[in-house]
C-alpha cells in the first residue's frame, strides 16, 4: 500500500548477517531487468500488463481460429468438415476461450498497465500477488488447452449445463479440464480484483478523489467488486462439478434430491455479472477515447460513473433472464423481465453522454476513435437487441437461436472487443514508445466492423428463422443456407482484420517513436514518460482536476478562451525528480506457486501423486514467499544514506 | 413488415461517414439491401415471424412493436452520429479549442427518465402477456412430452391414454393442447415456433406448455437446448389433423399391433423379438403359424438405454420420419407416400454412421450387425406396423 515511510527494508530485511539479495536464505533473489527471466520473475504492473496482453493476444488467435473452423463447419447445410463431436468441443472451447482467456485477461492487462499509472501510484498494492494471478491465468489456460491432448476438450458448451456434462454423458476428460481449469484461472481473476480494489481506494495521487479518477479506473474499479463477488459462485459451482464427476456427489441428480436448476442458477449468479465484467472495462476505454479525440471533456462525468455503478449493482438481479424458458415459474420470469429490462436505462444513459461528448468537439478521426464510435454504434445494436430478451416470451422465442448469438457478439464484439482495439490504438504508444500504423489500423477497423456486420448481422434473420444455436449441422430447405454463407465470409473478413492487427504490431516494432504526448491527450498517465520508468513517474503529482494532464497543458486566457500554455515535453522537463524510489524486487514465488496448481488439478484427473508433488510445490512455494521481504537488501554499491529525505517511498508492503 | 427493421439494423454499418467513398458506400448500401429483400421474401417453416394459434400471436403482439421502437431508436441514434462525424469533423485551419463542457443535470434527467417510461410500458405489457401465455386452459387435452437423446417422445393422456408415439406430435385442429414438459436424461428444450415460445424439459420437473393451432397442416420444431452429441438431430413436427381426421388416427393408434402375416414379416417378427425389444417396445401380441402366441417381451431397463426407452414402435408406420427426424420414413415425410427404403436400411446397417449417438455408453441405437435379409425381414416386418 501506498505507506511512505522511513526505509522499510531497514525492518523488512532479515536481521544482520544475512547475505544481500538473498532470499529464503537458498536462492538468490532474481535481479534481472532485461531477458526472458526479468519478465518470468518481474512484479511490476506494466511488465504483468504485457504479459497479460500478449497471452490473451494469443488465446484471441487461437478462440479465432476455433471460431472460423465452426464457420467454415457451417458454410453449407449438412456441413462435413468437423464431425459431431469435434464441433461440440470447438463451440465449447471458442466460447471458453474468448470469455475467460481474451476478454478478461485482456481488459487485466488493460487495468494492471493502466491503473495504476492513472492514479499517480508507482504500482499495484501487491506486487508479487499481481505476478501470480497472471500466471495463475496463463497456467491455468495452458491447462484448459491441455485437454485436446489427453482425451478431448470439453464438450458440453461453455456454460456446462447439468447434467449434460455427468460423466455419465461426458465421458471424456473434457469437462474437468474445464472444471479445474477455470478454478485456477478464477484465482487469477479474484486476487487481481482484490489487488486492484485496494490499489485504487489507498494508493491515488494526492488530490485524485474519487471523483476526480479517470473513467477508466472507475470501470476498472466496478468490474473488480463483481469480480470479487462473481468468482467465488462459479468457483462452488465448479466444485460441485467437479465432485459430481470425480467422486460420485449428487447435486444436480434429481432422483437422488438434486436438481440441474442449481447448476443454472449458480452459472447464471456468476455469468450476468460476468458479462458487466467483460463490456465495462471497454465502456471505460471508450470514455476515455471520445473526449481525447472530440477535445472536450467526458460529458457528464458523474453520470457516466454512477450509471457504471449503478450496472455494477443491478447486474446482480438480472440472472435468471437466461432461464426464461428453464422452468422458474411465470411469477420469477415477470420479475426478472422487469429487472431486465431496467438494466437498458444505465447501458443507454452511457451511450447518450458519449454522443454528448462528441457534441460539439473537434473530431478527429484516428484509429481509436474509429474503433470508439464504432462501439457506440454497434453496442447500440446489440443493447436494443437485448431488450427483445428482456420481453421474456418474446425471449422464449429468441433464445438458444441465433439471434442470441447475434445479439450477445454485438455486444461482445461490437462492444467488449472494438474497445479493446480503441485501447490498442490510443495507448500502444504509451506502453511500447512506438506508434501503430494509422493506415493499417483503419483497414483493419473497417475489415472487422464489415465482417462483424456480414458475420452477426444475418444470424438475427436465421435466428427469426428458427436456426437454434450449438448445432453442427442444419437441413437445407428451411431458409438457412444463404445466410450462413454470408457469415462464413464476414467470420474471414474479421480474421483478415485481425491478421493486419498482428502484422501491425509486429510492425511497430521499428515503427516511429511515439512523441510524449501524440494524442494531445488529457488524462494523467500521459503525464510520464513513453513508456513509463520502472516506478512510472520521477515524483509523485499532486492532482487538481479530472483531467489533470489536460488541465496543465491549457488554461483559459482573459476572454475565457482555452489557450495551449505548455506542452507535454515542456511539463515533462519540469517534473521534479526523487532521487529517493524503492521498487519492490523481484522474486521467483509467485511463479512457483501458481505452476503448483496445475499440477495439482492433473493430479485430480490422472493420479493422485501430481497432487502430492503440485500441493509440496505450492506449500514451498507459500512459505518461501512468506519469508521474503519485499524489498531485497541494497547493495554495496547502491547504498546510500538510510536517514536520507522522508520522502522516500515504497510502492508495497505485499 | 419485419424485414424493415432489419433493413435499417443491417444498412446502418454501411452509411458510414466516410466523405471519400460515397460511392463504395452507396453499392455496399443497395447490395445489403438486395440481400435483405432476398431474406424476407424467404419466409423459413421455422419461422418466429409466422405465428398460428393464439398463444404465439400473443408473443409476436407483444413483440413486434418493440422491433419497431428499437428500429426507430436505432436509426435515431446512428443518424446522431452520423450527424456529429460530418458537424463535428476537425477541419484544418481551425486552432480553435471547443468549449470544455462538463454536463448538464436536466440534459442527463431527461434522458435517463425518457427510456425508464418507454420501459415501463413494455415492462407492463409484458408481465400481462407473461400471465396470460401461460394460463392453463380449461380442461385441455394433456400429452406429455419426454425428451431423451435424441428424440422426443409424446405420451398421450385422457381418453388417449395408451397412445404412445415418437417425434410426430399428432394433434386436432382448434383445440387447446396442454403439453407437460419433462425429460428422462440430460435438459432439452421443446420448440415449435410456430406455436410458442420454448420449454426446456428439465429431468425431475415437468412444464406446461400451451398450444393450439387453428390450421390443419405440419409444422416443424428442434430440439434447441444443446444437449449433446446429436443436439443437431433431434427434430420434432406437429402434424395438425382436422378433428375428424384426428379420431380416426386415434383410434389407429389405440389398437394393438397388427400381426405379420408373409413368411418374411413374420421371420423379421422373431428377429425383432431377439434383437430390438429389450428397448423398442411394440404393443399386443400375435398367433404364429405354429398356433404360439407370441408377445414382445417387455422393455428391459437393466440392458436398455440410459433414458430407459427407445422409440416405440407399435404403429411406426403412421409417422412420416425417424431417427429423430433425421430422415424421412416415407417419401417427403409424408405417411401416406411409398416407404423411404434407402435411409431405412442404411440406418439398419450401421445406425452411428447415419447419426451421432453413443451406443457404447448406452446412449443411442447400436450397431447389430444385422445381415441384409436380416434386414430385409425386418423391414417387411415392421411395414406392417401401420
Amino acid at each position: 500500500m501506498a505507506i511512505i515511510e522511513r526505509k522499510p527494508s531497514l525492518e523488512l530485511a532479515p536481521a544482520g548477517g544475512v547475505t544481500p539479495r538473498a532470499a529464503a536464505g537458498v536462492f538468490a533473489r532474481p535481479t534481472s531487468e532485461t531477458g526472458w527471466k526479468s519478465w518470468v520473475t518481474t512484479i511490476d504492473h506494466k511488465k504483468i500488463g504485457i504479459l497479460y496482453g500478449v497471452s490473451a493476444l494469443f488465446f484471441f488467435l487461437v478462440g479465432g481460429v476455433e471460431a472460423l473452423l465452426i464457420r467454415l463447419q457451417l458454410a453449407q447445410p449438412n456441413g462435413k468438415i468437423l464431425g459431431a463431436h469435434t464441433y461440440n468441443e470447438m463451440f465449447t472451447m471458442h466460447g471458453t476461450t474468448m470469455i475467460f482467456l481474451f476478454v478478461m485477461p485482456m481488459a487485466a492487462a488493460f487495468g494492471n498497465y493502466m491503473v495504476p499509472l492513472q492514479i499517480g501510484a508507482r504500482d499495484v498494492a501487491f506486487p508479487r500477488l499481481n505476478a501470480f494471478g497472471f500466471w495463475c491465468f496463463l497456467f491455468g489456460g495452458c491447462f484448459l488447452y491441455l485437454s485436446w491432448f489427453f482425451g478431448g476438450a470439453p464438450d458440453g458448451g461453455w456454460f456446462a449445463y447439468a447434467p449434460n456434462t455427468g460423466s455419465l454423458f461426458s465421458s471424456s476428460h473434457g469437462m474437468d479440464f474445464y472444471a479445474l481449469g477455470l478454478q485456477i484461472t478464477g484465482i487469477a481473476s479474484l486476487t487481481g480484483a482484490i489487488n486492484l480494489i485496494v490499489t485504487i481506494l489507498n494508493m491515488r495521487a494526492p488530490g485524485m478523489t474519487l471523483m476526480k479518477m479517470p473513467i477508466f479506473t472507475w470501470m476498472v474499479l466496478v468490474v473488480q467488486f463483481l469480480l470479487v463477488f462473481a468468482i467465488p459462485v462459479i468457483s462452488v459451482a465448479l466444485f460441485l462439478l467437479l465432485f459430481w464427476r470425480q467422486f460420485g456427489a449428487r447435486f444436480f441428480d434429481p432422483g437422488s434430491g438434486g436438481d440441474p436448476l442449481l447448476w443454472q442458477h449458480l452459472f447464471w449468479l456468476f455469468g450476468h455479472p460476468e458479462v458487466y465484467v467483460l463490456i465495462l472495462p471497454s465502456f471505460g476505454i471508450v470514455s476515455e477515447v471520445l473526449p481525447v479525440f472530440s477535445k472536450k471533456p467526458l460529458f457528464g462525468y458523474p453520470f457516466v460513473v454512477f450509471s457504471g455503478v449503478a450496472i455494477g449493482f443491478m447486474g446482480w438481479g438480472v440472472w435468471a433472464h437466461h432461464m426464461f424458458a428453464s422452468g422458474i415459474g411465470p411469477i420469477s420470469v415477470a420479475v426478472f423481465s422487469a429487472t431486465t429490462m431496467f438494466i437498458a436505462v444505465p447501458t443507454g444513459v452511457k451511450i447518450i453522454n458519449w454522443l454528448a461528448t462528441m457534441w460539439g468537439g473537434k473530431l478527429q478521426f484516428t484509429t481509436a476513435m474509429h474503433f470508439a464510435i464504432g462501439l457506440v454504434v454497434m453496442f447500440t445494436i446489440g443493447g436494443l437487441s437485448g431488450v427483445t430478451h428482456a420481453i421474456s416470451p418474446s425471449d422464449t422465442q429468441q433464445t438458444d437461436t441465433y439471434y442470441i448469438v447475434a445479439h450477445f457478439h454485438y455486444v461482445l464484439f461490437g462492444g467488449a472487443v472494438l474497445g479493446l482495439f480503441a485501447g490498442f490504438f490510443y495507448w500502444w504508444p504509451k506502453v511500447f514508445g512506438r506508434m501503430l500504423d494509422e493506415r493499417l489500423g483503419k483497414i483493419t477497423f473497417w475489415l472487422m466492423l464489415i465482417g462483424l456486420n456480414l458475420t452477426f448481422g444475418p444470424m438475427h434473420i436465421v435466428g427469426l428463422q428458427g436456426q437454434p444455436r450449438r448445432q453442427y449441422h442444419y437441413a437445407t430447405g428451411l431458409g438457412f443456407d444463404m445466410w450462413n454463407v454470408i457469415e462464413t465470409i464476414g467470420a474471414f473478413t474479421i480474421a483478415s482484420g485481425v491478421g493486419l492487427f498482428v502484422i501491425n504490431a509486429i510492425k511497430s516494432r521499428k515503427g516511429p517513436k511515439a512523441a510524449l504526448d501524440p494524442w494531445d491527450a488529457r488524462s494523467l498517465e500521459w503525464l510520464s514518460s513513453n513508456p513509463p520508468p520502472p516506478h512510472n513517474y520521477d515524483s509523485t503529482p499532486t492532482v487538481h482536476s479530472i483531467d489533470e494532464f489536460f488541465h496543465r497543458k491549457y488554461e483559459e486566457d482573459e476572454a475565457g478562451e482555452l489557450k495551449k500554455v505548455a506542452t507535454a515535453e515542456e511539463l515533462y522537463e519540469k517534473r521534479v525528480i526523487d532521487e529517493h524510489i524503492h521498487m519492490p524486487s523481484p522474486s521467483y514465488w509467485p511463479i512457483v506457486v501458481a505452476f503448483g496448481l496445475p499440477v495439482v488439478a492433473a493430479g485430480l484427473i490422472f493420479s493422485r501423486w501430481f497432487s502430492v508433488v503440485g500441493g509440496l510445490t505450492v506449500l514451498l512455494g507459500l512459505y518461501a514467499w512468506a519469508l521474503e521481504p519485499a524489498t531485497a537488501p541494497e547493495l554495496p554499491d547502491q547504498h546510500h544514506d538510510p536517514e536520507g529525505p522522508a520522502s522516500t517511498e515504497v510502492a508495497t508492503v505485499g | 413488415m419485419t424485414s424493415g427493421f432489419r433493413a435499417r439494423r443491417h444498412a446502418a454499418p454501411t452509411i458510414e461517414p466516410v466523405r471519400s467513398r460515397p460511392r463504395r458506400v452507396a453499392v455496399a448500401g443497395v447490395a445489403l439491401l438486395g440481400l435483405v429483400l432476398a431474406g424476407c421474401a424467404n419466409k423459413g417453416p421455422e419461422s418466429t415471424f409466422r405465428p398460428e394459434g393464439k398463444y404465439a400471436q400473443k408473443i409476436d403482439n407483444l413483440a413486434r412493436p418493440w422491433f419497431y421502437i428499437a428500429g426507430v431508436v436505432g436509426l435515431l441514434v446512428f443518424g446522431v452520429v452520423v450527424y456529429i462525424i460530418f458537424k463535428y469533423r476537425a477541419r484544418a485551419g481551425d486552432e480553435r479549442v471547443p468549449r470544455q463542457l462538463h454536463g448538464n443535470t436536466p440534459l442527463e434527467i431527461m434522458w435517463t427518465a425518457a427510456p425508464a417510461v418507454l420501459l415501463t410500458v413494455m415492462a407492463y405489457f409484458t408481465v400481462t402477456t407473461v400471465i396470460s401465455v401461460n394460463k392453463t386452459a380449461k380442461s385441455p387435452m394433456v400429452i406429455e412430452v419426454y425428451g431423451q437423446q435424441w428424440w422426443w417422445e409424446y405420451d398421450y393422456t385422457g381418453p388417449y391414454a395408451g397412445i404412445v408415439t415418437a417425434t410426430d406430435l399428432v394433434i386436432p385442429a382448434k383445440t387447446e393442447i396442454q403439453l407437460k414438459i419433462s425429460s428422462r436424461d440430460v435438459v432439452h428444450s421443446y420448440w415449435l415456433p410456430r406455436l410458442n415460445g420454448k420449454r426446456d424439459a428439465v429431468p425431475g420437473r415437468t412444464q406446461p406448455m400451451n398450444i393450439e393451432a387453428d390450421t390443419p397442416g405440419v409444422y416443424m420444431g428442434q430440439c434447441t437446448e444443446f444437449c449433446g452429441l446429436s443436439h443437431a438431430n433431434m427434430r420434432e413436427r406437429v402434424i395438425v389433423l382436422s378433428e375428424a381426421d384426428f379420431a380416426t388416427w386415434a383410434a389407429n393408434q389405440l389398437k394393438p399391433a397388427a400381426a405379420p402375416t408373409d413368411a418374411a414379416a413374420v421371420r423379421g417378427a422373431q428377429s425383432f423379438a431377439q434383437r430390438c425389444s429389450s428397448c423398442h417396445q411394440i404393443n399386443g401380441s400375435y398367433v404364429d403359424a405354429a398356433g404360439k402366441t407370441v408377445q414382445f417381451a417387455p422393455v428391459d431397463a437393466s440392458v436398455s438405454l440410459v433414458s430407459g426407452v427407445a422409440p416405440n414402435l407399435t404403429h411406426l408406420m403412421s409417422r412420416g420420419v425417424f431417427a429423430g427426424g433425421t430422415y424421412d420414413l416415407h417419401v417427403d415425410g409424408d405417411p401416406a407416400k411409398p416407404l423411404n427404403r434407402p435411409d431405412l436400411e442404411a440406418w439398419l446397417r450401421n445406425p452411428s454412421s447415419r447419426k451421432p449417438m453413443a451406443p457404447d455408453e448406452r446412449r443411442g441405437m447400436p450397431n447389430l450387425g444385422l445381415t441384409e435379409s436380416q434386414i430385409d425381414d425386418l423391414i417387411a416386418y415392421l411395414s406392417t406396423l401401420k
